[in-house]
């Protein structure tokens, strides 16, 4: 799966590659891991709005796409609409690999590729959009954990200051009566903040 | 409760996760879920809505979805791997019959409304006519190609709007331009005018009418009555795996099917509250007061759309076969395949009536409405020579 694989960047150096995804920062880290395996980005699109029309213009040999895109259709038919033509696009390859598509789905990527492309470049194109995809999943995960961290932090801060003034204790000494109160009742100790900053507040109005 | 008791007793796997289209012939999951028919079977359902024909398909595939409302095309063309990946896939259950409807914008109805031929909405022929020399003039006058959108290329909608253009001698696929979009997105592209026109299913033709960006030129039960849609698919694998499980599955929607028939009020609120439209926009196709045009009476259209009378819910084997016929039609299905054989395959018969022994069961076969040799013949006919060289 690692990108320095130079089996991988010299089996797919010309590949023309078109990305629809409604996430633009994941869009980008997906198109410079491409780049970065020796294929060409020819189109970043944020919605299958004149998808056709790009399709036509730059030929790609492999779309991909967010899973939840509702455009997703529209390639289907697409696929169909082309088999007459040189380059159709058709889902994965002709292989039946399951297991790609399962870790493909479950990473929230699909994609469609002209037929006729050889297997091994095929499954490249979409280990390399699999981790991105998963990078980008764990990234958001850590984003929202970090975000909630904060907020926590904050509250932890501000119930702790409101004990300090009203009850006359230290800081030290309003933390762990905040512990306390979180063991006693079971309790997060972010609730137990929670709980004490709507009461004072009550208490002050 | 022992039926019940005898039904649970022997559940592969009780818990259960199926995906649906926010439609209204979603309606039949809908209801055994939330009116308990699952779970008087036995079976715990996790509902899953999904953004396109394609996830249900391939997450049907790959297991993340035991089970799913699929377009009964889709399953065979996946069954048969066309335009995609290839799985043995099975359904022993039909959601209904009908449904669906060809949504003109306000432009393309004014350019109908001059060529002078009256009384077309509603009334196939006609209006085949107006389309027909709409499309001369425009060509005439160097005009763009009309744009029609179908929800899916394996679908009854891309099938019946093709069978019913090509029929006067219009060229699907280089007469018109047909495109697929999301049934959701149907109604603002058209108020875009990205489109002419639109062939999908309840409550979004109603929709585009109340917003009065378009009116409805055809109903489905005006191009075929009792047409063939959703069908609930599941792989044959997990169909092998799991039967008394699917059993079960059956005999649950069978209920919700034959309540949603006799309850379309309280199917109508129920749909609103789960899909987030208001009860306006889902009543018409439900209560068969279906309004073609905005601020015009209703028009009754008998079985707008059916879940469960006229054993709706038996998988025909002639609703498949005409569907493999289509596929061939138009090129997408290699015309040497063994129609028959693939039919008893994806159409487990045996199985509904085997789930449903106790219910009053459908004969044998089933008259179609359509003769596909007699469309081809006129295919051939119509177009001649330079006509349609799909075959």
């Amino acid at each position: 799966m690692s990108l320095d694989d130079p089996q991988i960047s010299s089996a797919s150096s010309s590949l023309k590659i078109m990305l629809v995804d409604d996430q633009p920062a994941r869009a980008a880290i997906l198109e410079q891991a491409l780049t970065d395996a020796g294929c060409t980005v020819v189109a970043r699109l944020s919605s299958a709005q004149g998808l056709m029309k790009r399709v036509e213009e730059h030929q790609p040999d492999a779309i991909i796409i967010d899973i939840e895109s509702p455009d997703r259709d529209m390639l289907e038919h697409m696929s169909v609409l082309n088999q007459h033509n040189p380059k159709p696009v058709i889902m994965f390859s002709d292989e039946d690999d399951s297991s790609t598509i399962e870790k493909a789905i479950r990473a929230g990527v699909s994609a469609y590729i002209v037929d006729g492309l050889n297997p091994k470049r095929v499954k490249s194109i979409m280990d390399v959009a699999i981790a991105r995809f998963r990078e980008f999943q764990a990234l958001r995960g850590e984003l929202e954990k970090t975000k909630n961290q904060l907020a926590d932090r904050k509250l932890l801060d501000e119930a702790k200051s409101l004990l300090m003034k009203h009850k006359n204790l230290n800081e030290e000494e309003a933390y762990h009566a905040m512990r306390k109160m979180a063991m006693d009742r079971g309790q997060r100790i972010v609730d137990v903040a929670k709980n004490i900053i709507s009461v004072m507040n009550l208490l002050n109005d | 409760m022992t039926k019940n008791n005898a039904a649970t007793s022997g559940l592969e796997q009780p818990n259960l996760k199926i995906g649906y289209m926010p439609l209204s012939d979603s309606l039949p999951l809908l209801v055994a879920d939330d009116l308990g028919f699952f779970a008087r079977e036995g079976l715990s359902v996790e509902l899953q809505q999904e953004v396109s024909w394609a996830n249900i398909r391939d997450k049907v595939l790959v297991g993340h979805l035991d089970a799913a409302q699929m377009l009964a095309p889709m399953l065979l063309a996946t069954h048969l791997g066309i335009g995609g990946l290839r799985k043995p896939m099975q359904t022993a259950f039909a959601m209904g019959l009908n449904g669906n409807a060809f949504t003109i914008a306000n432009n393309l109805a004014a350019e109908l409304t001059a060529t002078g031929i009256s009384d077309i909405s509603g009334n196939a022929e006609q209006a085949l006519d107006a389309v027909k020399i709409v499309i001369s003039q425009r060509k005439a006058e160097n005009k763009p190609t009309l744009i029609f959108a179908i929800v899916f290329p394996f679908s009854i909608h891309n099938f019946l709007l093709r069978d019913w253009l090509a029929s006067a001698g219009i060229n699907p696929d280089s007469d018109v331009q047909l495109v697929v979009l999301p049934p959701s997105q149907m109604v603002d592209h058209l108020a875009l005018q990205h489109i002419d026109g639109f062939f999908a299913g309840a409550p979004w033709n109603t929709v585009a009418i109340q917003r009065g960006v378009g009116e409805c030129l055809v109903s489905g039960p005006d191009l075929w009555s009792n047409a063939p849609d959703k069908v609930l698919g599941t792989t044959q694998q997990w169909a092998n795996d799991n039967p008394n499980t699917l059993n079960s599955m059956i005999r649950a929607l069978y209920q919700a099917c034959a309540w949603a028939d006799a309850n379309r009020d309280d199917a109508a609120k129920l749909l609103a509250k789960r899909i987030h439209l208001p009860v306006d926009a889902v009543q018409p196709a439900l209560s068969g007061k279906f309004v073609y045009r905005k601020r015009q009476p209703a028009t009754q259209v008998d079985d707008m759309l059916v879940f469960n009378r006229y054993h709706a819910n038996y998988p025909w084997p002639e609703h498949a076969q005409w569907f493999l016929t289509q596929m061939q039609r138009w090129g997408w299905a290699a015309n040497d395949l063994d129609n028959n054989a693939i039919v008893n395959e994806c159409y487990a018969t045996a199985t509904y009536r085997a789930a449903l022994a106790d219910q009053a069961l459908p004969p044998t076969s089933h008259q179609l409405r359509f003769d596909i040799q007699q469309a081809w013949e006129l295919d051939d006919k119509v177009m001649g020579a330079t006509g349609f060289k799909y075959r």
